[in-house]
């Protein structure tokens, strides 16, 4: 047994993991934020999306002892006025919305490494996140609004 | 003024939650904490076939954490046959009993303090198995001297279903013939004929939420909270399985996290059911991504098929034997074999027609519901093959088309007569977006371009019931019942667009209640796209009885006739007054806070199968016609197609939302390229070898067409509330054989395996130079 | 899963796989969570570098690039430095599954993991890159062009971890193509990978997915037009392919389709060489 220190959108936890723990469990079970998901369990759908210091992890395939001492970020973790939040509410970019906030984490990962993305970079860098309604165009339009209104401001 | 009209019908108001659902903040069954409950996890069948003999559960027992090991035989010893459940056939037990019938099948089921211990002690359980003759495939089971089961074994949860009776030694369960003329003399006669052997494999669902169910003993009562699209079907089978009244099982629900079919009839509920009201322990099951994969698939079927015309060029026969591998369970296997044979010659004017559609074992995992319902595997064939008889007549594909599709009040070759079913005006809509008439650069060297279209019809299940209870608050709110489940389709927000447009509200202030067996009236299922038009009548109906009664209590308190009062925005106005609803509910009752509830029912009725020739004067309640256009190149080195524009139309009646009609449209139409390109279940001696979302494929935004275009056409149907039908699976209809012609088109090679991959291209290729 | 230990220094990473029984290294972990996950992954102990330090290193120089093996692939596709000095390379990784997985994944592991489908390895092999291979015994080099010796083997000895791998600069005024074709899904694994390098006298290229193990093969370019250098490609390729069938192709398929990629990969290299 590890006491890890995680710091889960902007709350520290001191949580007791087993070597083996996942950071989606520790997450899910833990820290209570249940917009990470458990979707295929190997990485490639996108639904366990965490942002750890700014950077995207399949939390489903990343031990938790790992994670000491990280600042983690997840869905419920951003504002409502967000500009990537925000612009996925007014592109219609959810249906279920089960896989959305994957693809919101990947959207704020890009956009804070690339402002200004082009459409391909925008596809390139989604291209692991699986949305079964099929709601990837608004998704894309959103991400690209999201650019525009960060430039704007 | 303007934002409450974007709320009511035809508005484009967002869905409810739209920002909760982005950051994750709706909740899904599988949130649930279960406290102290029991996780259990379940040992799957290695055999295919095979009878069962000693299963070994004690190194399991031994492990610390488990709690029990449960097998087929011990719950078969406390419920007997009523172990056995199904939509169609009581064929499918929640664990095998005697018998294994798929690679996957659940025999044993361990509880445990946790998942990961059910999981590990899962694995510790071991099976003596007799193994029996497996049937692999179609031409096993319907060649072969191997039974998947013994003997059939009707159920009659749905009344259509009813004449279905039990016979022994065959895997067919079902059998649909239509018999419309004589369609083999008119071949015989015809001038040209054109045939094929079409093929549309087995394919996933895969919702993102993976199933989960919840389910405990209260008060001598069994509660489950389940990943499901039909409560009230589960609550009837938990009730047979049990042997339990109606009003001591209660289902809940939360919006699912996807499902297009893949959450319905019986899944895990059962086998929950069973567990906590034999053990008496509150259980939780949940399905892993490869678990998920076995617990229902889309039907792989064949299609031996003919159209012919006569030396005019009208079409005179339709032939098409059609067979659906249902797997080792029917599920829903039987209504699919006849609702979608039927609709086997397709949306056109054909004098004589001639189906055999069946339903078939084999032991594979189960086939069910998909969107779609069975109708992409026949209108797979049926619009290669009218595209392939344009070909040989030297017409165009579209022009051909369009002189032979069903109109207004046409009868079908099943003896329905058309209505609110615009066929031409979805193709022309779709011709029109992908510029059908201008010329085409076709392309040189590698890259090839082509066009196509292709038309779907399918029919609405019927009969189905519908009902709604509105509660009407003080403060002008109001309460929606319904068992209608929001999946991703956005029926809360148009139920709620209905009841406001009829009660001149704010939809935003309508509440719809996610269903739960003990407070939501029964519905049929959510699923067929039937909710818009059934669900959507009874909320109409309902919003409207309370209209009536508001109405009354603005006529007694203005003193005048009922007929004098207008329900309007500002209020109730009549007699030259006017009273804001809340003063009317307050001075009614003389208490803030209080309700008024009306409730109404919409039920739809059909006219069964003629049992000679499989007609029908009202099969269904109504019509969904689409169509789909595809500009397309081929890259003929390596076989790989890219859709450059794909434009889909539906006609949908009345779009009470075209916002979420559109994403309808757009959503089935990338399902549908999946379905055309790569997407399939793919089984090795029934073992399934790409059950994991590392090999199975599905569409990501890479595999976007360059142009995705959905057309809303509008033809209202005389029933639907305010004209409308449902979207859902209008779509995915036509979207592969439209691909195939237009691959057909841009290489001079028809190809009728789904899907297209590249090697099937280039394979084809090869064998056509 | 097997019994996890967190080394804080090289030394005792090395002392730590020597000793233990059945171990194995655990780097970014994202192919190992999948094989732990699917209960085909046979190892008793988990050695984890994340806390050694220095592993993440990308040294630079006109000579080339030298990265520690927990070096992410994102970060091989990102680093300006390694864009400059090995731009084929560079391409290489960020075709790797999805950025978040490239996140995750080290290059050490990646490189370890000796799948024939991967996309580094083709490029490592055709800019002759080197494995520096530790273990209580020392360190030694390995050229990636023997790094591979079987399907999902390596060079690698069980007591050893890959320390770095040294990537030389390309050549000025080389040309180099890395292409990727899926069949199935554009997503999905490579069906047929090429990296190819054209330098004034010679061309080498670099095949994934197309043998059971990645492959490498080079000929003598002097004095060949366009269409001489792609047909003189395919003939040095051919004895090369060997695919394995599987739902993503049968043998026939994969051999036109790798055809297809080196083909397409020499174009494109041999016109960036010529006009560079």
């Amino acid at each position: 047994m590890n006491r890890i220190t995680l710091t889960v959108n902007g709350v520290r936890h001191f949580v007791d993991v087993e070597d083996e723990t996942l950071l989606l469990d520790v997450l899910r079970d833990t820290a209570g934020t249940t917009s990470v998901r458990e979707g295929c369990g190997v990485g490639a759908c996108g639904a366990c999306t965490v942002l750890a210091g700014g950077t995207s992890v399949s939390s489903c395939l990343a031990l938790a002892v790992r994670y000491d001492g990280a600042e983690l970020t997840t869905a419920e973790g951003l504002d409502e006025n967000d500009d990537v939040v925000s612009s996925f509410v007014d592109c219609n970019a959810a249906q279920c919305g089960y896989c959305i906030p994957g693809f919101l984490l990947m959207s704020r990962e890009l956009l804070s490494e690339n402002p200004h993305p082009t459409g391909q970079e925008i596809t390139d860098h989604l291209e692991g996140n699986i949305c079964r309604c099929g709601t990837y165009p608004e998704i894309h339009r959103a991400v690209a609004a999201a650019a525009e209104r960060r430039a704007i401001r | 003024m303007a934002e409450l009209r974007e709320g009511w019908v035809g508005g484009r108001r967002a869905r409810f939650d739209t920002a909760g659902r982005v950051r994750g903040l709706v909740s899904h069954v599988g949130d649930q904490p279960v406290g102290a409950g029991a996780h259990v996890a379940v040992h799957r069948s290695t055999q295919p076939h095979a009878r069962i003999g000693a299963v070994h559960t004690a190194d399991a027992l031994a492990m610390p954490g488990v709690y029990a090991v449960v097998t087929g035989a011990e719950l078969h010893k406390q419920l007997g046959d009523r172990l056995f459940t199904g939509p169609a056939f009581a064929d499918q037990p929640a664990l095998a009993y005697e018998k294994v019938r798929y690679v996957g099948e659940p025999v044993a089921a361990v509880l445990a303090a946790d998942l990961a211990t059910a999981r590990a002690a899962a694995d510790a359980v071991y099976v003596d198995y007799e193994e029996l003759p497996p049937v692999y495939d179609l031409a096993d089971a319907l060649t072969g001297t191997a039974f998947v089961h013994e003997e059939l074994k009707p159920s009659a949860v749905f009344g259509d279903l009813r004449h279905l009776h039990g016979v022994r030694d065959t895997n067919v369960n079902y059998t649909y013939r239509l018999r419309h003329g004589d369609a083999q003399a008119a071949r015989d006669a015809g001038a040209h004929t054109v045939t094929g052997e079409f093929w549309a494999p087995p394919t996933h669902h895969v919702p993102i939420e993976l199933p989960c169910t919840i389910a405990w003993v209260d008060a001598g009562r069994l509660e489950m909270l389940t990943t499901t699209q039909t409560p009230s079907y589960v609550r009837q089978t938990i009730s047979d399985l049990l042997g339990l009244p109606l009003s001591r099982v209660r289902v809940t629900t939360r919006p699912l996290g996807g499902s297009f079919g893949a959450k319905m009839y019986d899944r895990l509920e059962p086998l929950a059911a069973a567990l906590a009201w034999t053990t008496g322990r509150k259980v939780r099951i949940v399905a892993s991504r490869e678990e998920a994969f076995l617990l229902t698939t889309r039907h792989g079927a064949a299609v031996t098929s003919s159209l012919t015309a006569d030396g005019e060029g009208n079409l005179v026969s339709a032939i098409a034997d059609v067979r659906y591998d249902t797997g080792a369970y029917a599920d829903v296997g039987p209504r699919i074999t006849g609702k979608s044979g039927m609709v086997a010659p397709g949306p056109y004017r054909i004098a004589n027609a001639s189906v055999l559609s069946r339903c078939v074992y084999t032991n594979k995992p189960s086939a069910g519901p998909f969107r779609g319902f069975g109708v992409p595997q026949v209108t797979w064939s049926h619009e290669s093959l009218i595209d392939e008889l344009a070909h040989e007549l030297g017409e165009d594909p579209y022009a051909f088309r369009r002189r032979h599709l069903l109109r207004e009040g046409d009868e079908a070759p099943m003896g329905t007569r058309m209505h609110s079913a615009d066929f031409v005006g979805c193709l022309d809509a779709v011709a029109n977006a992908i510029d059908w008439f201008s010329p085409l650069d076709r392309g040189t060297g590698r890259i090839r371009r082509g066009r196509g279209v292709a038309v779907g019809v399918k029919a609405v299940l019927t009969p189905t019931i519908a009902n709604a209870v509105l509660q009407f608050n003080q403060d002008a709110s109001a309460t929606l019942l319904i068992s209608t489940i929001d999946m991703g389709q956005g029926s809360d927000t148009i139920m709620a667009q209905v009841a406001a447009d009829v009660l001149r509200m704010d939809s935003t202030r309508i509440h719809v209640v996610r269903a739960d067996t003990d407070a939501t009236p029964y519905d049929t299922i959510t699923a067929g796209s039937r909710s818009t038009y059934h669900t959507g009548n009874a909320v109409r109906r309902v919003a409207e009885a309370m209209r009536d009664k508001l109405i009354g209590l603005a006529a007694d308190r203005f003193g005048v006739p009922a007929s004098d009062v207008e329900l309007t925005e500002a209020g109730l106005r009549g007699g030259g007054q006017v009273v804001p609803v809340t003063e009317l509910i307050l001075g009614h009752f003389g208490a803030r806070g209080a309700t008024l509830t009306t409730e109404a029912n919409y039920t739809s009725k059909w006219v069964p199968y003629d049992k000679e020739t499989g007609r029908s004067a009202k099969v269904t309640e109504h019509w969904f016609a689409g169509a789909v256009g595809v500009e397309l190149a081929v890259d003929t080195a390596t076989g790989r197609v890219r859709i450059e524009h794909l434009a889909v139309a539906g006609d949908v009646g009345k779009a009470i939302n075209p916002r979420l009609v559109e994403q309808q449209l757009t959503g089935a139409a990338i399902m549908g390229i999946g379905h055309a390109l790569f997407d399939q279940l793919v089984l090795d001696q029934g073992q399934l070898i790409n059950g994991t979302l590392l090999d199975y494929q599905l569409p990501s935004v890479r595999d976007l067409p360059g142009r995705l275009t959905p057309i809303i056409v509008e033809s209202p149907h005389d029933d639907g509330p305010f004209g409308a039908k449902g979207v859902g699976e209008t779509g995915i209809l036509g979207v592969a054989p439209a691909v195939a012609n237009a691959v057909r088109d841009a290489i001079g090679v028809r190809i009728t395996r789904l899907p297209l991959t590249p090697e099937s291209i280039v394979t084809a290729l090869e064998g056509n130079a | 899963m097997p019994f996890l230990h967190r080394p804080t220094t090289l030394a005792e990473a090395v002392d730590l796989l020597s000793i233990l029984d059945n171990a194995m290294v655990y780097g970014g972990g994202t192919a190992i969570q999948i094989l732990v996950k699917q209960g085909i992954l046979h190892a008793d102990n988990f050695v984890d570098l994340a806390l050694v330090p220095g592993l993440r290193d990308i040294e630079a120089g006109p000579q080339g690039v030298r990265v520690g093996p927990m070096v992410s692939l994102r970060r091989m596709e990102t680093d300006e430095r390694v864009r400059a000095t090995v731009p084929l390379a560079a391409a290489a990784y960020h075709h790797v599954a999805n950025p978040r997985v490239r996140n995750t994944a080290s290059v050490g592991g990646n490189i370890a993991h000796g799948d024939y489908r991967l996309d580094p390895p083709t490029a490592l092999l055709v800019l002759g890159a080197t494995v520096e291979a530790t273990s209580v015994r020392g360190t030694r080099e390995i050229p990636v062009r023997e790094f591979f010796t079987g399907f999902q083997q390596t060079a690698l000895e069980p007591d050893e971890l890959v320390s770095a791998i040294r990537i030389p600069a390309q050549p000025a005024g080389s040309g180099h193509r890395f292409e990727k074709n899926s069949s199935l899904g554009e997503n999905d694994w490579p069906c047929a990978s090429a990296a190819v390098l054209v330098t004034g006298h010679e061309v080498h290229i670099g095949l994934g997915a197309v043998a059971p193990t990645p492959r490498h093969v080079t000929f003598d370019a002097r004095g060949l037009d366009d269409q001489q250098a792609v047909d003189a490609a395919l003939e040095a390729a051919e004895p090369a392919l060997d695919p394995i069938p599987d739902v993503r192709g049968g043998v026939a398929y994969k051999r036109a389709l790798a055809r297809v990629t080196i083909e397409d990969a020499v174009r494109a290299a041999w016109k960036e060489h010529r006009n560079g």
